[in-house]
């Protein structure tokens, strides 16, 4: 999912500023993500190696994890830029965590790009933390046994999924609800291709899913609001294999993200066939057109080819007009052969016929 | 094509050719004004039967004809949910841009999907055939890009589940 940053831009923008800026800068930022992640970045002119990052979050999910973050999660975070994070205790009032940046620390040459971007997915590293918590435990059956009571986690708000736990699997079960009736049939087509795709014999190793219009079994007694969908519910299973390893971080981010992730597919699915449409609308009118400029070419052939001729005619028109232009003068001269002063201009005036004008009506 | 619909088309085509004979008659009702009359429905006397053909229940046309104005309203096949949407998009869209299409009418009639409305001056200004030919054209062009906007978005849906799924390897 390379088009869902685990690093959040903006922090990652004002660090970037922060650490780029040839005088020391006095910054003093709140920032807000999802709706509930506050970021509060802050450093001091008189001290421009150090910057705070704090963050504050609800729980991924309330009841089951403690609201304070557990050892494993620290570890995690302390293990972003061991030289450069430090975690300042205790946090700041109101926020979850506090981070103490060494800026000094940032090597300056190519990576402070790099360093800094692992330091903007703090929000994604807690979060991400907290699930494999629950995922790590698959198999621990003998303390939760016969408690299969679904857990409810929240990354986005709105979007809430569920967890539970059977014996040797874990299921996550995604409600979808969208707003407009489209994006939900656009949704359903590509479930039924996911679950198509995922009971092939290739792709045997990722978890298996399933879709369904009405809610699962195991999330009976859930809240109303929750069981609430019009998109149906997915079901992916997740079972040890799934979790050993490299394939736990990648798990946990799929599942973090699969509604992004749908709602990504609906969105640009829906670019393409608007582009489609545009395209085709274009050959369309094409057709129509076709129609009236055959029409209209005969008539402008016909123009060219008359407007070509009555230059060639006019050519010599004017031509033969002035060979007979001087030969009718002399003949003109040797009929008058007594020069009168005066007399062309008076035989012009008086002794020419009227002319009458060219404009006539054909009678048909 | 598959036989019945060539046998629809031509059905249509048949009937369009036989309907568009209009001419120029001005509006009874007001004075120095020129309306379609088949939208009036004003004098009885100024009209003809319409005609419906039908492939199937999904797939119909409805002919209008009047003396000076014919009314084309085509209704097109859904088989699925997503097809009604691709449908109820693409000629939405086309309705929106109708002025490009001259003859397209910005409302479908009530319980079709798109309609036209061919007046005598569009007769006079474009070729009586050409006219035919665009709009049976245009019943073929529809067909096709919807199955194969449907197509497009199946297969894209299939290749974005494989690249998810492949994520978990």
């Amino acid at each position: 999912m390379a088009f869902i940053e685990r690093a959040s831009p903006a922090v990652k923008q004002i660090l970037l500023k922060l650490y780029c800026a040839e005088k020391p800068m006095e910054i003093d930022h709140h920032l807000y993500e999802f709706g509930s992640v506050e970021y509060h970045i802050q450093s001091q002119a008189s001290n421009p190696q150090v910057a705070y990052l704090s963050i504050s979050m609800p729980p991924l999910c309330h009841g089951v994890l403690p609201n304070e973050l557990s050892s494993n999660t620290i570890e995690m975070v302390k293990g972003l830029c061991p030289n450069v994070v430090e975690i300042a205790e205790p946090a700041k009032e109101g926020y979850l965590l506090t981070l103490k940046l060494n800026l000094n620390q940032i090597p300056h040459k190519k990576d402070y790009d790099k360093v800094i971007k692992e330091i903007s997915t703090v929000h994604s590293v807690i979060q991400s933390s907290q699930l494999k918590e629950i995922l790590c435990n698959v198999n621990s059956d003998d303390a939760f046994q016969g408690m299969y009571k679904p857990i409810k986690l929240v990354y986005h708000p709105r979007e809430p999924f569920f967890l539970i736990r059977q014996p040797q699997r874990i299921l996550a079960v995604f409600p979808i609800r969208f707003k407009e009736e489209s994006d939900v049939i656009i949704a359903t087509a590509f479930f039924q291709e996911l679950v198509d795709v995922g009971s092939s014999d290739k792709w045997a190793k990722a978890p298996p899913c399933n879709w369904s219009a009405i809610p699962p079994p195991e999330l009976r007694g859930e809240a109303l609001e929750d069981l609430n969908t019009n998109g149906g519910f997915f079901t992916f299973e997740i079972f040890s294999r799934h979790v050993e390893g490299n394939r736990l971080d990648k798990t946990v981010w799929n599942l973090l993200n699969f509604n992004a992730f749908v709602r990504y597919h609906v969105k640009s699915t829906k670019g393409f066939i608007q582009r489609r449409m545009r395209k085709r609308l274009e050959s369309l009118v094409e057709v129509l057109y076709q129609t009236n400029s055959e029409e209209n070419e005969q008539p402008k052939q016909n123009q060219v080819c008359r407007y070509t001729k009555k230059l060639v005619r006019s050519t010599k028109y004017v031509a033969v007009k002035q060979r007979w232009g001087t030969f009718g003068r002399k003949v003109k001269r040797i009929r008058f052969r007594l020069k009168i002063h005066g007399f062309t201009r008076f035989r012009q005036r008086w002794l020419s016929f009227p002319k009458f004008s060219k404009g006539y009506t054909k009678i048909e | 094509m598959a036989n019945t619909l060539r046998l629809y088309l031509t059905c249509i085509r048949n009937t369009l050719e036989a309907a568009m004979c209009l001419q120029n008659f001005p509006c009874q009702e007001v004075e120095r004004h020129n309306k379609p009359e088949v939208e009036l429905k004003s004098s009885p006397e100024l009209l003809l039967n319409p005609v419906l053909i039908c492939r199937n229940e999904a797939e119909k046309c409805l002919i209008e004809t009047s003396i000076n104005s014919l009314r084309i309203s085509l209704k097109v096949k859904q088989a699925d949910e997503l097809e009604n949407i691709l449908t109820k998009k693409f000629l939405r869209f086309l309705s929106m841009r109708a002025e490009a299409f001259q003859v397209l009418r910005r409302k479908p009639v009530q319980g079709y999907d798109i309609s036209f409305l061919i007046t005598n001056y569009h007769c006079e200004e474009m070729q009586k055939h050409k006219l035919i030919d665009f709009i049976v054209q245009f019943m073929e062009d529809i067909d096709k890009e919807i199955s194969e906007l449907k197509m497009s978005v199946n297969t894209r849906g299939r290749l974005v589940a494989t690249e998810f799924l492949k994520q978990f390897i």
